[in-house]
Formats: structure tokens, sequence, C-alpha cells
């Protein structure tokens, strides 16, 4: 029965200042927001990752510029391999690969950064030399047109597919940054999310009077190709292949200057001969290298590398939402202070009038507590929809809000309360009547 | 109804030790209206907060309607304060937040009267203080002789058995003295015990007995 009188005292309380209790209850509101954005995006970020790198599948076998370190128990350490190195790895190495025993498919990657003309439109795009495969092994799908065939890569045809982005800015969908100030490899922008969004409420489609490229030819390095294909929108975190401009990759070693391959997917013939085909591969490119320049890694130890990448990650994200939920604790227990000390007189009078000292003691208790877990449900509202309006318009990647993240931060702003409630309803309770009455 | 004996009480500050009650002694009847006078620093509010059991003694006996006082746990106390005593302060001491009949209610919100009850016998006093118009006011919107009229409205919602009243009309004009002064009387009349702690003889011409507070001691 006290503890309903002093639930109900509370309630009335934070409405009587409800002017303050906003102020106080933002410390909270903020916090919690923090806390179920950040966590939403390291798990986006996560699922991100490890959907694209599980994507590679498991009998695939990666080849990249660089060295990975061994660690001291004989895992592949690919942090000390992310650093941009120059590569020594050649169409030539792709090619002995090949030759290797139960090797299924090679797919090698040339990239470089060239300006794509089309009529009056000139986009800066990163041009990829690479196999028929290419659209396989990279999860690359087709909006239309095709693919180049394996004959179309040895007869060394002029022919491309164009990423989404590129084939949308060359048709003028896209705004186009000017050419001569593009320097960097992000050039070709989409429209802001905004901007999109407005589009879509008025109605107002880009009125395309070409609406594909297929058929059409483009010039790269004042060089022709006619466009085979479209690849379907791909924008995903660090792969996307939505800027890209896809040749055979005879044809861009013929026509481009390009020697040097980013990286070479290797497929064994099954998962059983996975580990060995690695050491294969690794002694077939060694025999061509005088020194241990590339790194051979097969999907198990890239996934194992990428967890320890998000457990950092996730390390990072405790210590980031346990320091926001501290200071706004903190500062929910100092207003919850300072109210206690305002509100002397008060609580002289309801004890003088007969309140216990455990009535007090609640009232100010269960104020705190409120305050923490409205807060929180209003942290975590705007968390929420701060979360659906990146998704809505947001293609980078996800932002993932899974329950539990939810359910967490609820508890801790009822965790937060209970604690910092704790000191405030105390020292109200320990107030003298006839001293707190004197109080001015 | 109140029988005080030997009490005495004393405050530190520091190390310096001071007696503000030295041995008194004073025993006041049910239905009795009972002025306690004496300067500044006499022990007045120390003599209030004994009898209101807002403090405690530090020596010998308290005695309200029967019981113990002196002897009893703090909950006790606080349950005497609730149900036997009613207070009257200089300065009214209304919550602000808090309307008129919120403030009337507040006395009975920690008693153990049923609400429907409570809420009749709130707005019964507010009528017969003249205050029920007002009765979803704050006091900051209320005059000095409204303030202290909701004040005496909440000293008497629980019945009590004695009244309490420290300097009751000493931020009041003359006129609102008046009415405050008469509005006892007819509480007295109704057979409450009145106790008022003033250094304004006027107000205690109106008791029935007169008691002075000097050096720490009754005379």
């Amino acid at each position: 029965m006290k503890l309903l009188t002093a639930f109900k005292l509370a309630c009335f309380g934070l409405w009587s200042n409800r002017y303050r209790v906003v102020s106080a209850m933002m410390g909270v509101v903020i916090g919690m927001f923090a806390v179920i954005v950040l966590t939403a995006i390291a798990i986006g970020v996560k699922d991100t990752l490890m959907k694209q790198m599980g994507s590679l599948g498991a009998e695939q076998i990666l080849v990249m510029p660089g060295r990975v370190l061994d660690t001291a128990n004989g895992q592949k350490d690919l942090l000390s391999g992310l650093t941009s190195v120059p590569s020594t790895l050649t169409y030539e190495d792709a090619q002995a690969v090949e030759n290797v025993p139960n090797v299924k498919t090679v797919t090698p990657q040339l990239e470089t950064v060239n300006f794509v003309e089309y009529e009056d439109k000139n986009v800066q795009s990163a041009i990829v030399g690479t196999t028929d495969q290419y659209s396989r092994v990279q999860h690359a799908k087709l909006a239309e047109g095709r693919f180049f065939t394996k004959e179309e890569q040895q007869a060394e045809a002029k022919v491309v597919v164009v990423g989404n982005n590129i084939h949308d800015s060359l048709l003028g969908k896209n705004e186009v940054p000017d050419a001569e100030e593009g320097s960097s490899t992000n050039v070709v922008e989409s429209k802001p999310w905004w901007k999109r969004i407005l589009n879509k409420i008025l109605g107002e489609e880009v009125s395309a009077e070409e609406t594909s490229l297929v058929g059409k030819k483009i010039m790269i390095n004042e060089e022709t190709y006619e466009v085979i294909g479209v690849l379907a929108p791909n924008a995903t975190l660090g792969s996307s292949t939505d800027n890209n401009v896809v040749m055979p990759i005879e044809t861009a070693l013929t026509t481009t200057d390009m020697k040097n391959l980013t990286k070479m997917i290797v497929e064994a013939s099954s998962l059983d001969v996975v580990d060995e085909v690695d050491g294969a591969v690794f002694n077939a490119l060694a025999a061509n290298h005088s020194e241990i320049d590339f790194s051979v890694v097969k999907q198990d130890q890239m996934l194992g590398a990428l967890g320890k990448v998000t457990s950092i990650l996730q390390v990072m994200l405790v210590g980031i939402n346990a320091t926001a939920l501290l200071i706004s604790g903190t500062g929910i227990m100092n207003v919850m202070v300072m109210s206690v000390r305002e509100r002397t007189r008060e609580i002289g009078i309801r004890k003088a009038l007969g309140a216990t000292t455990f009535e007090i003691m609640m009232q100010f208790f269960f104020e705190t507590l409120l305050l923490c877990i409205i807060g929180g449900a209003v942290g975590i509202g705007l968390g929420y929809a701060f979360i659906e309006v990146w998704n809505g318009n947001i293609e980078i990647f996800a932002l993932v809000l899974p329950m539990w993240a939810v359910k967490l931060a609820l508890y801790t702003s009822i965790a937060i309360g209970s604690l910092v409630g704790i000191y405030p309803a105390l020292k109200a309770a320990s107030m003298k009547p006839s001293k707190a009455l004197r109080f001015e | 109804m109140i029988d005080l004996k030997d009490v005495r009480k004393h405050y530190r500050s520091g190390n310096l030790k001071s007696e503000v009650l030295r041995g008194v002694n004073l025993q006041v009847k049910q239905g009795e209206y009972v002025a306690i006078m004496g300067k500044s620093g006499s022990g007045k509010s120390t003599m209030l907060n004994l009898l209101g059991t807002l403090d405690v003694l530090d020596k010998g006996e308290y005695k309200l309607a029967g019981k113990s006082v002196h002897k009893m746990s703090r909950g006790k106390r606080v349950r005497l304060r609730n149900e036997e005593i009613g207070f009257v302060f200089q300065h009214f001491q209304l919550i602000p937040n808090l309307s008129v009949f919120q403030n009337v209610l507040l006395p009975l919100t920690y008693g153990r009267k049923r609400l429907g009850k409570k809420k009749a016998r709130v707005l019964a006093l507010l009528d017969e203080m003249g205050l029920l118009d007002k009765k979803n006011q704050k006091p900051d919107r209320l005059s000095g002789g409204e303030k202290q009229r909701v004040a005496i409205a909440r000293a008497l919602v629980n019945e009590p058995g004695l009244i309490l009243a420290d300097e009751p009309t000493g931020s009041l004009d003359e006129e609102t003295t008046e009415n405050i002064l008469s509005l006892f009387d007819r509480v007295h009349e109704q057979g409450a015990t009145i106790v008022v702690i003033t250094h304004d003889q006027e107000v205690a011409d109106r008791a029935g007995r007169i008691l002075r507070l000097q050096n720490g001691v009754l005379v």
C-alpha cells in the first residue's frame, strides 16, 4: 500500500515538475539513442561484411597482393595484410594457378580508374578486367543484357558490362560531377536521399528518352566498346559493383596499361580438396615470385579475421555505450540530488504530516526510475526512427536492430534508474523534518 | 492530553553544547487552549518540535493522549503525528505545486482512511473555511489569509486531538489575524486542544492559559 502511494506521488511529482523533467530526461534520451544507433551500426556493419565474405563460398580461395603474416597459433593475421601494397600478381600467375590440380576455375581481376564517355557525358569509373566467371563469383546479377562469354574473352572482344550507377550517369539519370574536378574513384554520386524522397512524393521520375545503353558504344581511353549488359544495383559495403565497368581480361591487357592483378578468386573442385589446393596454389605462385609478396587465404580464414575485426568493433561499442550510459546516469543523479535539495522544505512538510522515511525514499526512488524508463523509451523510439529513415534512404549498408538490443537498452535504463535513484532517495529520506521545515 | 516531565533538550554545534530546554514540565488537558510565549531563542520552536514529535527529547518523559512518546519507535511516532497532531506554521508550509485540495488531502494520503471518505472530508473542510471555490488553485494564487486557512484545514483534516500552531499570525495583517484567531476560537469550541507558540500578546490573550518560556524552563 505504501509502495503504491509512493508510486502515485512519484508520478504526480514528475507531472508537477514536467518542464524540469523533460530537460533532466534529455541525458537518458541521448544516451539510449546513442546506444541503439551505435549497436545497429555495429551489427549492420558486421552482418554486411559477414554476408559478403560468406558469399565467397567455402570452396573458394582468395589470392591477394601483400603478405599476410601468421600469428603465434598458426592462424592467418589478415589485419597485417589489409594495408595497401603494390601488386606483383600477374595474369601469368593466374594462368599458372589454372594448371594446379583440382582447381575448377580461376577468376583474376585487374582494376584501374578511368573516364567513360558516352555522347556528352563523361564519368569516372572503376575499370575491371576479368573473366566470364566474374558475375558468378562476385554475385553480380544482370539488370539487362548479358555477360561476355569465354569466346569473347579469348577473342579480346571490345565489349563491356556496366555497373548500375555508371549506366544511369551516362544516360543522365544521376548527377554527374565535373570530370575535370573528379580525382577520387568515388566520383559518380547518386542523388541525395532527400531529393530521391522528394521525387518519389512528387512522382517525378526521370524521363528517359534513352532507357538503356545495351547495344550502344562508349569510349574508354579513346577506345570504343560495345555495352552488352548492365549490372543490377549492388550497393554493398566495400565491394559495390555499381561504379564498375567490366571487360574481358584479355581486352583489358591489350587496350589499357593494366598489368597487375588486384585479386584472384580460385575455386577448388570440391570442399574435400580445399586445403590441398590452398597449398598447391601457394607453391605455384611462389615458383613465379622471388619473394612471398602475395597471400593465399581460405574462406574460413577470412571469416576468422573478420570475426576478429568485428570483435574489436563490439568491444569499442561496449566502451562507447558504457560511457554514454555513465554520463546520462550521472546527469540524472545530479538533477535528482538538486531536486531533493530544492524540495527540502516539501520533504519536511510531508514528514510533518505523516510521511514515513520509507514513503519519502520510495517517492524519490520511483521518480528517478520513471525518469530513466521514460527517457530510455523515448531514446529507443528515436533510435528506431533513425534506423528506419537510414534503411529507407541509405543503401551503403543496412542498420540492424535486433530485439535483444532493444530489451538490453530498456533493462539498462531500468538498471541505471535503480542505481542512480538510490542516493537521492536516501538523501531525501534521511532529512530531519524539524530541520527540513526551516530550510531556506 | 499533554504531559511533559523534566524534559531536556540540547543541540551541539561543533564543540559547543547549547542547552535549549532545561527541565520543562507541562500538563495540558483535553480541550484546553494554551499559549506559550517567549523571546526569540528561548526554545519555543524546540518545544513545538518536541510536542509535534518532529524531534526527540534527550531526557524526561512525554505523554500524548496517554501514550509514552519518549519510548516510541520512529514509525510509531510518525503514525501518532499523522493521526493525533495537526500543524499550523507561520509561513503556512504549503507545497507550491499542489492545489489547495491536494494540500489539504496530504495528511490523509499518508493515513489509513478510505479515499471516498477522504475526498468528502477535504471538501467539507474547504467549504467550512470558505475555500471551496479555490480548491483547484495553487497556493501562490492565494492571499496570506487564504493560505493560512488552507493550512488550518490541512491541520484539521485528520481530526487530530492536538493542534500545534507556531506563530500562526506572524505573516498576516491585523484584519486577517483577527479572522484566523476567530477560526482558532471556533476550532477550540468544537473540542480541539490547541497549543499556540507566539511572541504576540494579542494572540496569546485568546488562549485560556498563557505560559512563558525563559532560559529553557516554563514559568
